[in-house]
């Protein structure tokens, strides 16, 4: 039996193409970019090595760093945005909807749907204070609040950012976390609930240690995608006002095709990875201290 | 009562850890949710849910409104404000002037047998990781897990050039190519995580049963895990077909551009925009995937109400 | 025994991923040699445009069927398009290949095209043609060997623009208004528009360049023609006096009020829009506007109401009002790779044709020598024709000299100059340190 199960050359065609692909066309052009840290120049007039002066560099670069802080800041506040509201919709399904949720979540992940493009002018419209006013002045003029200019500020233009990409993405990770909520049998909760645990306190302590892993693993996805958001960004505004909402991506797409120094853009690319690396690690490190406490 | 959960990144299956429940009558059920606090929550919570839907549907209407809307329509009117006299030639310059057809057809190209590859191939190998036996599979699963860490934007360079040697530039390979190898990561790392909640002694039943291994993976494991290969196939879809990064490098003439590509054809040069025939080419995009997404999301929602995840 | 099989394959795997990086890498790194080409060019004269620009591939393929039939029978045109968006990222991508097209749109980076020159991956154009460099306009040949350096052209001009300020003739009329001829006098034009209620100048501060235009603009006005040159050469620093007295100068005219609320959020259709339904006095913009006024469903104010003037001068400055902002847009360049006699022959007839059937098919004046004026021209082609044809020094726009960074870090923070949220000295401060 365990011979079945441990057959080499069953595993080989199991595992094969999903490694072969995935190597030749992932981690080799990874590899491949990271050896162009160790050189300045651009694809037209080719590379000569500079040791670790890249690295020198983007410790010493302003705009890196602001473009870091964006990056982290923009991270957290959507990690904590995404995971927060899309559990909050996985318990709304899953405890008041039940059955009938089907059509609502259908209509809740919907956003995720929509090209980028079209979402960024849609938004560029909704948040519009000239030459016509958009719906969200419109509302502030209501108030008799006078009209914010959004993409004027770098302030104002991230939380625009942050609220486009939360309406985007949250429809997705209530369907994920409602899968890991779906998961938790029936028979746990009603006894708990006879138990006289009801509301906030049956969430605290049946409910939320029992989908604990599904969330996990939705906030390191999340925090993991929003380490690294380009496209929404790009499509908004364009990094700016200034390089106000510039973040590591679009700093290093910059750098490698339109500042022509494709060395500076790897080394960028590769600290970004390396703080991924070293926020999921940090996760997962988390995760397990606090397990062993409780 | 705090039920102690397995320190596993995935779902484990619950009611292993879990202290045994005592039974619960039907009665006491019906009881609880037919309480008078049950009906009063009932009433935000259903304006609650109207608003939401309003916010996520309001933004297909205003679309599909634009699309109709004369260029000054669309600059000097408010947003709320409706076209005058419809302009239903944004529909035909979508196709004629912007091409639309020829760019659907490219994505329908290139996009389903991408997701055929990623399913079949990431299906296996997490099939191969979780389930047989063998030492380094900890490594390679951390070795795919790695490619979510990493930005997109730093393969292009060497791809480029590893596609223009090997003489594959000029045709739809590059793309499919590599939306087959970008989708490994997500993929590989999902069908790993329900794999791992399926007993085990499903399938050493199986191959006991005289199954050699790909039929237990393909009678046994492939049905198991079906519903969730339609949500990572949904999800992988529009990862695919809104993909603008990829598809804008690889492709290096009209004749293969992809849908989104083809929507910034609608840009010119000092920055106008034709936001009519624009905002045309998206609806007849988003109604089309949408029809897709309808149909894929019913399996996947099924399946997810009925448990049979939980295997 | 299984055991050691998966030990082996735990280890084979990545020494193959690591094995292959190195030889590849090196392949990427000896992709600097030219390929050779034949002695006639590549079999097909192939055409990559971005696909914001259709005019050059339609007068391309009207000349291919025409004057230029016997070019097209040896090496036949064939059309490709690349998005607008791509286009610096693509040129660069093939060059690093040695494929760039036989012909393509150029880079609108001028520091890429200096890397191209540099890098022998296009054509010499001032050579290829020999004596008929004659038929490129003076001005135009100027415009490009300032922008790549030295003293040969490396791209065909296919478009000429001037630049200048457009007005309402009606809204100044109206207004008591005299068209301004310095930069006081624009300024005290703003004040008395506003002060009426009337937007005076409308920009697009979105992309950023209709008022980095004007800091530049001030700049040869007031520090001479060569000012910016003098600052890529190093004689000078943006963050000088003289410098940050320029875009000071538009600060205060934006904090004026000048470029109406939200000028950040405005596109270039927002402004196109405002300025041609009458919701603003005056637009910067270049001669390749003209497509937007001459189309009746945009301009709303009338053809006849719209007048040009060239930037006012500066009181004591150094250069003059006859000096005329000038570019070529984007223009196109020709690949090294695939080069050769039959390409050259098309180089020579496209420059002896293009002025003549660019202005004949879409009305759009070109860098080439005109030899029949068509008559029926609307009005306001016929002035920037006429401009273009008597210009003998043309100055540079802003950016021009700048690194692509700089070009980035000016157009990105154009806006916030404009309300007043940055100082000229910041804003100076800023370029010159992207320049480092």
């Amino acid at each position: 039996m365990k011979s079945v199960l441990g057959d080499r050359r069953a595993i080989f065609a199991l595992l094969g193409p999903a490694l072969l692909v995935y190597s030749l066309i992932v981690m080799v052009p990874i590899f491949w970019s990271l050896g162009y840290t160790f050189f300045t120049g651009s694809i037209v007039s080719g590379f000569t090595p500079n040791g670790f002066d890249n690295f020198v560099e983007f410790f010493t670069d302003p705009t890196a760093w602001s473009a870091l802080a964006f990056t982290v800041k923009y991270a957290v506040v959507l990690t904590v945005g995404q995971v927060v509201i899309g559990y909050a919709f996985a318990l709304m399904y899953h405890f008041y909807l039940k059955r009938a949720s089907a059509i609502i979540r259908t209509l809740v992940f919907f956003p995720v749907v929509l090209p980028t493009v079209a979402v960024a002018l849609l938004f560029q419209q909704f948040f519009q204070s000239a030459p016509t006013t958009g719906p969200v002045n419109g509302f502030l003029n209501s108030l008799g609040l006078s009209s914010v200019d959004w993409f004027g500020h770098a302030d104002s233009a991230f939380w625009v950012i942050v609220a486009v990409d939360i309406w985007r993405s949250m429809g997705f990770y209530a369907v994920l976390l409602y899968a890991g909520i779906v998961d938790i049998p029936d028979d746990i909760v009603e006894s708990s609930r006879i138990d006289g645990a009801s509301g906030w306190k049956l969430l605290r302590h049946i409910i939320l240690p029992l989908s604990l892993p599904v969330l996990l693993s939705s906030v390191i996805f999340s925090i993991n995608g929003t380490l690294k958001v380009f496209d929404s960004v790009l499509a908004l505004t364009n990094g700016g006002p200034g390089s106000g909402t510039t973040p590591l991506t679009l700093y290093m797409y910059q750098t490698s095709f339109t500042y022509g120094d494709y060395g500076y853009g790897s080394t960028i690319a590769l600290m970004l990875t390396i703080l991924c690396l070293l926020v999921t690690v940090f996760i997962f490190r988390a995760q397990r201290r606090d397990l062993t406490k409780a | 009562m705090i039920p102690v959960a397995t320190p596993n990144l995935t779902a484990p299956h619950p009611s292993a850890s879990h202290p045994s429940a005592p039974p619960i009558t039907q009665a006491r059920r019906r009881r609880n949710s037919r309480t008078l606090k049950g009906v009063l929550l009932s009433v935000p919570m259903k304006i609650l849910i109207a608003v939401i839907l309003i916010i996520e549907i309001y933004p297909l209407v205003w679309m599909l409104i634009s699309s109709f809307k004369t260029q000054a329509e669309f600059l000097g009117k408010s947003f709320w404000s409706f076209p005058a006299d419809p302009q239903f030639s944004n529909y035909v310059n979508a196709f004629t002037v912007g091409d639309m057809g020829h760019y659907i057809l490219n994505s329908a190209i290139v996009v389903f047998p991408s997701l055929a590859l990623i399913i079949l191939f990431g299906t296996a190998a997490g099939f191969a990781l979780e389930v047989m036996v063998f030492k380094g599979r900890g490594f390679i699963l951390m070795l795919f897990l790695a490619g979510i860490l990493i930005p997109g934007q730093m393969i292009l360079l060497p791809l480029f050039t590893i596609y223009f040697q090997t003489g594959l530039t000029g045709s739809l390979w590059p793309l499919i190519i590599t939306y087959t190898a970008t989708g490994m990561p997500l993929t590989v790392f999902f069908m790993a995580t329900y794999f791992r909640s399926i007993p085990k002694e499903i399938f050493e039943a199986s191959t006991l049963d005289g199954a050699n291994i790909f039929r237990t993976f393909w009678s046994v494991g492939f049905p198991m895990v079906r519903n969730a290969v339609f949500t990572v196939a949904l999800v992988q879809f529009f990862f695919l077909w809104n993909d603008l990064l990829i598809a804008l490098t690889f492709t290096n003439s009209q004749s293969l551009q992809t849908i989104q590509v083809g929507l910034l054809n609608f840009t010119g040069n000092y920055g106008q925009v034709s936001y009519g025939p624009l905002f045309a080419a998206i609806c007849v995009s988003v109604f089309g995937t949408l029809v897709i997404y309808l149909f894929l999301n019913q399996r996947v929602m099924k399946g997810l109400t009925a448990g049979s995840v939980k295997g | 025994m299984i055991t050691t099989a998966k030990g082996r394959l735990g280890r084979i795997v990545p020494a193959v991923a690591i094995i292959g990086t190195g030889a590849l890498l090196l392949a990427g790194c000896a992709s600097g040699s030219a390929a050779s080409g034949s002695a006639t060019g590549s079999a097909k004269f192939d055409y990559l445009g971005a696909d914001t620009n259709t005019e050059i591939s339609t007068v391309l393929t009207l000349m291919s069927k025409d004057q230029c039939s016997s070019e097209n029978t040896a090496q036949p045109l064939s059309v490709g398009t690349t998005p607008g968006t791509g286009v610096d990222q693509k040129l660069q991508l093939l060059a690093g290949q040695n494929a760039l097209p036989a012909i393509s749109t150029a880079s609108g980076t001028p520091s890429l095209m200096t890397q191209f020159v540099e890098a022998k991956k296009i054509v010499n154009i001032t050579e290829a043609l020999g004596d008929e460099s004659s038929n490129l306009l003076p001005a135009a040949q100027s415009i490009i060997t300032k922008l790549c350096g030295g003293s040969d052209s490396y791209v065909l001009p296919t478009e000429f623009n001037i630049e200048g300020i457009w007005y309402n003739k009606k809204i100044f009329a109206d207004n008591g208004i005299t068209v301004p001829e310095t930069w006081d006098a624009l300024v005290a034009a703003s004040q008395k528009l506003e002060a009426a209620g009337v937007q005076p100048i409308t920009a697009d501060g979105k992309d950023g360049w209709p008022i980095t235009r004007l800091i530049g603009n001030y700049i040869f006005r007031d520090q001479g023609a060569d000012a910016l040159q003098a600052v890529k050469d190093g004689s000078a620093k943006l963050t000088d006096a003289a410098y940050v007295k320029a875009a000071d100068a538009v600060a205060a005219l934006g904090q004026g009020g000048a470029f109406g609320p939200s000028v950040g959020s405005i596109d270039y259709n927002g402004m196109e829009n405002a300025f041609l339904t009458g919701g603003a006095a005056m637009m910067y913009n270049g001669s390749w506007t003209l497509a937007n006024f001459n189309d009746p469903a945009q301009n709303t104010i009338g053809l006849d109401n719209i007048a040009y003037m060239p930037f006012p001068a500066v009181t004591g400055g150094k250069g003059s009002i006859d000096d005329t902002p000038a570019n070529i847009g984007i223009p196109v360049m020709l690949g090294q790779s695939s080069y050769g006699t039959n390409t050259q022959a098309w180089i020579k007839c496209i420059a002896a044709n293009y002025g003549d059937l660019a202005l004949a098919n879409g009305g759009v004046v070109s860098g080439f020598k005109v030899t029949n004026v068509p008559t029926d021209l609307p009005a306001l082609t016929q002035v920037v024709q006429a401009k273009v044809a008597a210009t003998t020094t043309a100055t540079l726009w802003f950016e021009a000299l700048f690194s692509p960074k700089q070009t980035t870090v000016s157009q990105n923070n154009a806006a916030l100059l404009a309300t007043g949220s940055l100082t000229g000295e910041q804003f100076m401060q800023m370029v010159q340190d992207a320049g480092q």
